[in-house]
C-alpha cells in the first residue's frame, strides 16, 4: 500500500494583489508612525524585499526610511522547521545606528513566530531600538509563540497541510502569493 | 541544491568536497561581519559544550578556538595536557573513554601523533575538530589561509603562491598546499634540500632560489616559521645562513614590494629568521587578518559540524 | 592410534604436481605407508586436500620469558601449529636477553613443558643484547643454539661485528642480523617517502637499513662467517645480496609474508597493524622481493611474529610499538594472493618455508614419506578461514588481516 502526495497550489494574491498590500502596510506606517525616527529592518530573504517595496512606496510618498538587512540563520532555534540542514549565512547589514530608534521588521510570512523571535534576539544585538515592530505580508495563523504583527498585508488562515508561498520577482523570478495544500492518498 | 552531507569531524582537508570548502569560506564572510558589532556573541550553540583538548602547547590556535566557540555562545573548557603527565599509549585510550563520558559537543584537538584526531573521532559521537597532528594536518589554518587569499585575490584559480620553509616538519604546508590546489591555484616551495620532503606532491614545483621564485612571480608569499630547537645544526648550519639563503631580508621584500606580492604566515613569527623587522611593517602583509579569518573560520566550522551526541 | 588420511594430494618440495595418494600414520606418529587404495581405520575424508610438509619460521618473538602479558610459548605454540608451522626459531630479546648457556638451558626447559612443537634457541650476538662485548658463545654453543643475533638492534660497531663473526665461525653458528641504523630511523614510523609526508608521519629511509646489509655482507666475507640477514624488504638489498651469492659469499636471507603481500601504499587510516619492522616499502620493493624469491635471491620465509597486547596497539600510529603477529595467517595469506594465482606453486612454498630455513640452522627437512615422522598439514584449498577471535590461537589479535576472509583453510596440523 503505498502513499502519494498530491500537491494543489492555489493563487491568493495576483501581482497586483500584492501591490495592494504592500501599500496597506505603507498606509498602516503613515497612520501609526507619524514623525519618528523609524528604521526598517528586512529579515532575509523575502523580507528584505518586502522592507524595500513599502520603503519605496513611502519614499514617494516622501518619508525616507533607511532599510537594513538581517540574517536570523544563527539565531533560530531547535524548533524551528524552517532552517536548512546546511544554511547558506547572509552578512547582516544595518549600516545605520538604530539605537532610540523605531525598528520595523519585515518578513513575508508569519506562521509559529519562530524566526520573528530569533529576528528580536538578532536585531537587539546590533543595538538599542526604542520600539520594535513587526511588519507581513501575510498571517497564516499557529502561533506557537506570543508574537503578533502590527502591520498585517494579508490573513489568510491555513491548515497544518498547507503553507504559504511567497513569491517575488527579485528573488524567484515570478510574482504571486500561493496557497499549496499537500493531501495524502493511499 | 545542495548535496552536502552532514560530517561529524574535520580531520583534514583532502576528505572535504569543493562543495563542503566553499560552504565554509562563504559563511565566514557573515561571521567575520559579526566582528564589528559590539555584541559580537550569536547564541547558535548556547547550551552546546566545546572541549580544547590540547596535547602540544599553542596560545595562538586554543586562543582562536576558545574565542570562536565563545562567540557562538558555547561553553568552553580548556584542557592542556602536559606531555609529562601524559603516558604514551596509554592515556589515548583511557583518555577517550574520559571524554565520552564527559559528553562534550566539540572536541577540539591538537596531538603530535599524526592520526590521533582520527582515533579519537571514531570513538566519540562528539564532533572532532584536528587542530594539528604531528606533521599530517591542519585544516582549519589551511581554511583561513584560503579565505584570506581569497578577500585579497577574488579570482583566485590561476593564481600562484609560494611556501617558504621548512616544509618537511610543517602540517600547515601539507594542507595549505592542498587546499589552494583543490582551488586551482598553483602552489610552490622554497627551501633547504634537507627541510624539503622528497616525497612532497610532484606537482608543487621546488624554487632553487628567491630569485628564481620572483621569475616565477607568485602572488602571494607564504612564510613557514622555522623551528629553531629542532633544526639548527641538523638540518641547516644556523640561523644566519638560513636568513642569508630563505629570509625575507630587505632586498626581497623590496621585490615584493614593486610586484604587489601580499605576505603570509601562520606564526608565530621568527624576526631575524624568516623575517625582519621591516617585512612585519609590510603594507601588503596579511598576517593579522589571518588571525582575524581564524576565528570567523573556526566559528563557521563549528557551526557546520554535525555532532552525534543529541541521538543520546 | 592410526590415522588414515584418504585421498589426499601430497606437496612436495621437488615439483609443483601433487601426488594422489592416500596416507597411513602410524600409532608411534610414524607414516606407515604412502600410496594407494590403503586400508585402515580412523579414515580422514582428504579428498580435495593437500597435504603439506610442516613448515618452520626462522623468526618468532615468543615473549616468554618476560612479556607473557604478549604472548607464551604455550601460547606462541598453539598459533604455529594452527598455522601449519611445525618447528621454529625463538628469537632471544627476552627479559633477561638469552646470552648465556644457563639462559638457554632454562628456556629449553620452558620450551618442554610448554610447547607442543620444537622450539629451537637463538642465542644472542652481545652481551644483554647491549652491542658492546660477546655474548659467551662457547656456553651457549654447547646448549644447542642455533643462531646468533641480537634481535631487532643491529651491532653498531664494525670491529665488535668482525670479532663477532670471526668468533662465531669456529662454533660454525650462523650470525643472523637485523639490519638498521638508529641515527637514520630515530623516531620514524614508516617508510619515507610519499605516503610518510601524506601521513604526516616520520620517515625511516630505506638506506637506514640498506647500509648495514651492505656492511655485513662485505665483514662477513672478509671474515668467511655465515651470515643469515633478517626481513629483507627493498629491491637494493636483492641485488646486493644476489651479487654477494654470485661471487661465493655464504649470505642467506629471509623476506616475511607481509613484505611479499604489502606496501606503503596499503596502509589503511594509520591503523597500526601495518607498523612493522622493517617498515612496509614501495610496490616496486614488494613485487622485487617476490621476484627475489622465485629466483631464489631469497632463500626463507620467516615471519617475525612480534605479537603485542592490543592495548600497546591502539595507540597512535607514531608511538605503538613496531610489528604484529604472523604465524596463523602466514600460509594462507601466501596461498591466497599466489598459489591460488598461480604465481608460485606449493613446492617454493615448502622450498622456502619448511627445508631452507631448516637447513639454515641445521636441521633435517620433513617429508611425506614413509619411515618418517608424520609432520604436515591438511590444507583445503575450498575451505575459507575468516581471521577473527574465533581463528585465532596468538593471544595477539592485530593483524592486516584481521576481519578479512582468506582463501583456504588449514584443517588440521599433524606432529607424530
Amino acid at each position: 500500500m503505498s502513499t502519494t502526495s498530491e500537491i494543489t497550489t492555489e493563487e491568493i494574491l495576483t501581482p497586483s494583489g500584492i501591490e495592494e498590500k504592500v501599500a496597506v502596510l505603507a498606509d498602516g506606517i503613515t497612520n501609526r508612525c507619524g514623525d519618528d525616527d523609524v528604521a526598517f529592518v528586512g529579515i532575509f530573504t523575502r523580507g528584505v524585499t518586502l522592507a524595500r517595496r513599502v520603503a519605496e512606496v513611502l519614499k514617494q510618498r516622501g518619508k525616507e526610511y533607511p532599510v537594513g538587512t538581517l540574517d536570523i540563520s544563527l539565531y533560530r532555534d531547535d524548533f524551528d522547521r524552517n532552517g536548512p540542514d546546511f544554511p547558506r549565512l547572509e552578512s547582516s547589514d544595518i549600516p545605520f545606528a538604530i539605537d532610540g530608534t523605531r525598528a520595523i521588521l519585515f518578513d513575508e510570512v508569519i506562521f509559529t513566530g519562530r524566526t520573528i523571535r530569533a529576528a528580536l534576539d538578532g536585531l537587539m544585538d546590533y543595538g538599542r531600538p526604542r520600539k520594535i515592530e513587526l511588519a507581513v505580508l501575510v498571517d497564516r495563523g499557529h502561533r506557537e509563540l506570543p508574537v503578533q504583527p502590527d502591520y498585517v498585508g494579508q490573513t489568510i488562515p491555513t491548515a497544518s497541510n498547507q503553507y504559504i508561498q511567497v513569491r517575488f520577482q527579485e528573488d524567484d523570478g515570478k510574482e504571486g502569493v500561493f496557497l499549496v495544500t499537500e493531501s495524502d492518498h493511499e | 541544491m545542495s548535496d552536502l552531507q552532514p560530517r561529524k569531524d574535520l580531520l583534514d582537508i583532502e576528505s572535504l568536497s569543493l562543495e563542503e570548502i566553499e560552504y565554509v569560506l562563504n559563511n565566514a564572510v557573515p561571521f567575520k561581519q559579526l566582528f564589528q558589532r559590539s555584541v559580537k556573541k550569536v547564541p547558535t550553540l548556547r547550551g552546546k559544550t566545546v572541549l580544547n583538548l590540547f596535547y602540544e602547547p599553542s596560545t595562538r590556535t586554543s586562543s582562536s578556538f576558545e574565542v570562536a566557540a565563545s562567540r557562538l555562545s558555547a561553553d568552553v573548557t580548556n584542557f592542556t595536557v602536559g606531555s609529562s603527565s601524559v603516558v604514551k599509549g596509554e592515556s589515548l585510550l583511557d583518555t577517550i573513554e574520559t571524554l565520552q563520558a564527559m559528553r562534550s559537543d566539540y572536541i577540539v584537538i591538537r596531538h603530535k601523533g599524526a592520526g590521533v584526531p582520527g582515533i579519537v573521532a571514531k570513538h566519540t559521537n562528539a564532533s572532532v575538530l584536528n587542530a594539528g597532528d604531528g606533521y599530517h594536518a591542519h585544516p582549519t589554518q589551511a581554511l583561513l589561509d584560503a579565505m584570506t587569499f581569497r578577500e585579497v585575490c577574488p579570482d583566485y584559480a590561476g593564481k600562484k603562491v609560494v611556501i617558504v620553509g621548512d616544509i618537511l616538519h610543517s602540517r600547515v604546508a601539507r594542507s595549505t598546499s592542498t587546499l589552494f590546489q583543490k582551488l586551482g591555484i598553483e602552489v610552490g616551495v622554497l627551501g633547504p634540500g634537507s627541510l624539503i620532503p622528497e616525497g612532497r606532491h610532484d606537482f608543487m614545483q621546488r624554487f632553487a632560489s628567491w630569485d628564481d621564485v620572483f621569475d616565477w612571480g607568485p602572488d602571494a608569499v607564504y612564510l613557514l616559521r622555522v623551528q629553531l630547537e629542532r633544526q639548527e645544526g641538523q638540518f641547516f648550519p644556523g640561523i644566519a645562513e638560513y636568513h642569508k639563503m630563505y629570509g625575507l631580508n630587505s632586498g626581497r621584500l623590496s621585490q615584493m614590494r614593486e610586484r604587489g606580492t601580499w605576505l603570509m604566515h601562520p606564526g608565530p613569527v621568527n624576526r631575524g629568521v624568516e623575517v625582519t623587522d621591516e617585512a612585519m611593517g609590510y603594507e601588503k602583509s596579511l598576517i593579522s587578518t589571518q588571525v582575524e579569518n581564524g576565528i570567523a573560520v573556526r566559528m563557521a566550522v563549528l557551526h557546520w559540524l554535525k555532532p552525534e551526541t543529541q541521538q543520546d | 592410534m592410526e590415522r588414515l588420511f584418504k585421498n589426499a594430494s601430497i606437496a612436495r618440495a621437488d615439483s609443483p604436481e601433487l601426488e594422489k595418494a592416500d596416507v597411513l600414520v602410524g600409532d608411534d606418529g610414524v607414516i606407515k605407508e604412502v600410496g594407494k587404495d590403503i586400508a585402515g581405520d580412523a579414515v580422514s575424508d582428504c579428498a580435495g586436500c593437500v597435504l603439506v610438509p610442516g613448515m618452520f619460521d626462522l623468526h618468532v618473538h615468543a615473549r616468554e620469558p618476560g612479556a607473557e602479558h604478549k604472548e607464551t610459548l604455550a601460547t606462541c605454540a598453539d598459533a604455529a601449529l594452527n598455522g601449519g608451522i611445525t618447528g621454529l626459531v625463538l628469537m632471544p630479546d627476552t627479559s633477561p636477553p638469552i646470552d648465556t648457556g644457563n639462559l638457554v638451558k632454562s628456556l629449553q626447559d620452558l620450551v618442554s613443558e610448554a610447547s607442543s612443537i620444537p622450539m629451537l634457541v637463538a642465542g644472542c650476538l652481545t652481551k644483554r643484547r647491549e652491542g658492546e662485548k660477546l655474548a659467551g658463545f662457547s656456553g651457549m654453543a654447547n646448549r644447542g643454539v642455533v643462531m646468533l643475533t641480537d634481535s631487532d638492534r643491529t651491532v653498531p660497531c664494525p670491529d665488535l661485528l668482525r670479532r663477532c663473526m670471526e668468533y662465531a665461525r669456529d662454533f660454525h653458528l650462523v650470525v643472523t642480523s637485523h639490519c638498521d641504523t638508529p641515527a637514520l630511523t630515530k623516531a620514524g614510523a614508516v617508510n619515507e617517502g610519499r605516503v610518510s609526508y601524506q601521513l604526516g608521519l616520520p620517515g625511516i629511509p630505506a638506506i637506514s637499513q640498506e647500509i648495514v646489509i651492505d656492511r655485513d655482507i662485505r665483514v662477513a666475507q672478509h671474515t668467511g662467517a655465515k651470515l643469515h640477514l633478517q626481513q629483507i624488504s627493498t629491491a637494493h638489498a636483492l641485488r646486493a645480496i644476489s651479487d654477494a651469492k654470485a661471487t661465493g659469499t655464504n649470505v642467506t636471507c629471509e623476506v616475511s609474508p607481509f613484505h611479499l603481500l604489502l606496501s606503503e601504499d596499503d596502509i589503511e587510516d594509520y591503523n597500526t597493524a601495518y607498523k612493522l619492522d622493517p617498515p612496509l616499502r614501495l610496490p616496486t620493493d614488494r613485487d622485487a622481493l617476490l621476484k627475489g624469491l622465485l629466483d631464489d635471491t631469497v632463500d626463507a620465509i620467516a615471519t617475525n611474529h612480534a605479537p603485542h597486547t592490543e592495548f600497546e596497539k591502539a595507540a597512535d600510529f607514531a608511538s605503538a610499538p613496531f610489528g604484529v603477529a604472523g604465524l596463523e595467517t602466514a600460509v594462507l595469506s601466501l596461498y591466497d594472493r599466489f598459489i591460488k594465482n598461480g604465481v608460485f606453486g606449493w613446492d617454493l612454498l615448502i622450498r622456502k618455508y619448511s627445508v631452507a630455513p631448516r637447513e639454515i640452522v641445521g636441521q633435517q627437512p620433513v617429508a611425506i614419506q614413509e619411515g618418517e615422522k608424520a609432520n604436515f598439514f591438511v590444507f583445503d584449498p575450498e575451505g575459507e578461514t575468516k581471521v577473527d577471535a574465533r581463528y585465532l590461537k596468538t593471544k595477539s589479535h592485530v593483524s592486516p588481516f584481521l576481519g578479512k576472509a582468506l582463501a583456504g583453510a588449514i584443517r588440521e596440523t599433524v606432529l607424530g
